[in-house]
């Protein structure tokens, strides 16, 4: 491994970014939605919960029932008012895999302007002449996508947390967030998936020519996340530690097998004749 | 000298062997497919160290195929290639430390600047040197746009810092697509000049693709002709001029009173036997064409006799009328 061409080709990938705005603006408006403007509605969702709202409040209510007995139903229970539930459950429990879009579209971004970028802009040529191996290229840029998703992420969820328990403390007049949970999410699931993105967008760019298409096809990825998010609020799966640490194992060898197939698969010929015209 | 002719059927058996040098770059009987498509069909020749080849052709050829095959970033379906003693599918990398290339579109990155550009290079080539990449900017005429982004650089200051990054890591070997293309005189005179002096210097052989043909002529020693992915013929310009001879024609400069129309020929009898055809040009000059280059001293004689004669070229035995001879030639087979 030619550690300082990775360096190099990551410090590229990663500037590049901010010079193009089909990059970095899907990078930031994601997170701020789902860091400012997310808790602020679940705040006034929970307001509105207030008088007659009983049917909204049934939902809620059958929600509770249906989940398994834990620390986080135990801390739902205490609360005294329906009001201060709806806050407290919408924040800890029903936001997570909204949340766990912005690594995956994040990685999904720059992974794909990574690779389909370079031809586009003619660059892969130059590139795959030089005298750096396949593995270093490819960890580069593997690097470049994961490093600002992860950051994105994290910064994201300190924001979240932040305007989480800002909005919330005139209910619950104490810190919400985040429940334990999370631990597994931000810690596991977070980089696991992110990883994931880039691996699946790797593929694609490789036989994509546009960044357009790429970025379509990338958004496919969501998808999973979408069936998880109506398990979520049907009951059907929820996204408890033991869960998510399972999802995020899972993520983590499907990850290992990935790269084993792409590290295996990379062909510098392969891609030179298919991606430089 | 040696001059092979390798008309169809090129092959390991008939490849020219080199006279007073070691091949640096062997290519033998080598072949590539695009599907159906052959873009390079048996093709094979071998560059000497020091030496600066041109490698000439029409769109379409084969040249850029073959300059990726030598870089190992295209895989031959046949044929056998060495680059400094590296075979560029199995020893890649080594082959890429080895050799600095010019792509045509140059690959640089738009989003960076010139500088930028080079340093990233430097460290993807293992440039030791820090000062490399300021002193190329500063040779190749680029300090005052170093800090400049190169998607706004003209084409002329793309191809300059595009060489500039072919020689950052001080290679033997360079391979040149097109490298004066988008260049203005200045630019052009200084890359051959530069390009000549690497091999006379530095011993840099060289292998350049171009199709300003007469540019090429003042730096390359040999050519290598191809088309349709076949080597037509290489050599020498002389050599390739011999083995496809044309008619001898020269231009006079003279006061001689031809009593022709501009654009009609004329055909006469220059005495002795000498037949011409003569035909008027702008500027007091008179283009003859002549049976063959011993008949130009009998004809100046002749007009120097009734006239006065200030300048005599030879025409014909240039690379681009050997060139045309070959391609057409081809075309007629």
């Amino acid at each position: 491994m030619n550690r300082r061409a990775v360096v190099a080709i990551a410090r590229k990938d990663i500037k590049s970014i901010t010079a193009n705005i089909q990059v970095w603006l899907p990078m930031l408006i994601l997170p701020i939605v789902f860091s400012v403007l997310l808790p602020a509605v679940v705040v006034l969702s929970a307001r509105a919960s207030q008088g007659d709202t009983a049917q909204f409040m049934q939902v809620i209510s059958g929600m509770l029932e249906r989940l398994p007995e834990s620390s986080l139903t135990r801390i739902i229970s205490s609360f005294e008012t329906d009001q201060q539930k709806v806050a407290y459950m919408m924040l800890n429990y029903f936001l997570s895999p909204f949340f766990l879009m912005i690594p995956l579209m994040a990685a999904s971004t720059v992974s794909i302007d990574s690779f389909v970028g370079e031809k586009e802009r003619g660059t892969f040529e130059g590139l795959l002449l030089t005298p750096v191996s396949m593995r270093s290229i490819f960890t580069a840029k593997v690097l470049a996508a994961f490093l600002p998703a992860i950051v994105v992420s994290l910064v994201s969820f300190v924001l979240f947390a932040i305007c989480a328990n800002v909005f919330t403390w005139p209910i619950l007049g104490r810190i919400s967030f985040p429940h334990i949970n999370w631990a597994p999410l931000v810690l596991l699931v977070m980089p696991a998936i992110s990883v994931f993105a880039i691996l699946i967008n790797v593929f694609i760019s490789a036989r994509v020519t546009t960044f357009q298409a790429g970025y379509q096809l990338g958004a496919l990825l969501v998808l999973p996340l979408v069936a998880i998010m109506i398990g979520q609020f049907t009951g059907f799966m929820l996204l408890d530690t033991r869960v998510l640490l399972a999802v995020g194992i899972i993520l983590s060898i499907l990850d290992y097998v990935l790269l084993r197939i792409i590290v295996r698969k990379l062909d510098r010929a392969w891609l030179f004749e298919s991606q430089v015209r | 000298m040696h001059q092979v002719r390798q008309v169809n059927s090129p092959g390991i058996s008939r490849l020219p062997l080199l006279q007073g040098g070691v091949a640096v770059i062997r290519v033998e009987a080598v072949t590539k497919r695009y599907g159906e498509q052959k873009a390079v069909d048996g093709l094979s020749f071998q560059v000497a160290d020091g030496e600066i080849l041109g490698l000439i052709g029409p769109n379409g050829a084969g040249k850029t195929t073959t300059i990726r095959m030598l870089c190992g970033v295209v895989r031959p379906d046949a044929g056998r290639i060495m680059v400094g003693g590296y075979d560029p599918e199995e020893q890649g990398d080594k082959v890429r430390s080895a050799i600095g290339v010019l792509t045509e579109t140059a690959a640089l990155y738009p989003n960076l600047s010139g500088i930028e550009n080079l340093r990233f290079f430097a460290d993807l080539y293992g440039v030791d040197d820090p000062h490399r990449p300021d002193q190329l900017i500063d040779e190749f005429g680029l300090a005052e746009h170093k800090n400049k982004k190169v998607g706004k650089y003209s084409t002329g200051m793309k191809k300059r810092l595009g060489l500039a990054k072919a020689l950052l890591h001080r290679p033997s070997i360079l391979l040149l697509d097109e490298p004066t293309s988008g260049l203005d005189p200045a630019g052009i005179d200084m890359v051959l000049k530069e390009i000549a002096r690497l091999s006379r210097e530095k011993g840099v052989t060289v292998v350049l693709c171009s199709h300003v043909l007469h540019q090429l002529e003042t730096v390359c020693r040999r050519y290598v002709v191809i088309k349709r992915g076949q080597a037509l013929a290489q050599g020498t310009l002389s050599e390739l001029a011999k083995s496809h001879p044309g008619p001898c024609v020269v231009e006079v400069e003279t006061d001689y009173p031809l009593e022709i129309e501009k654009d009609s020929v004329f055909e006469g009898d220059a005495g002795g036997g000498i037949g011409f055809q003569a035909k008027r040009l702008p500027n007091a000059l008179i283009q003859f064409t002549l049976p063959s280059r011993d008949e130009v001293p009998k004809l100046v004689r002749k007009l120097s006799q009734t006239a006065r004669v200030y300048s005599v070229t030879l025409k014909g035995e240039d690379l681009q009328s050997v060139y045309f001879r070959l391609t057409e030639g081809a075309n007629n087979e």
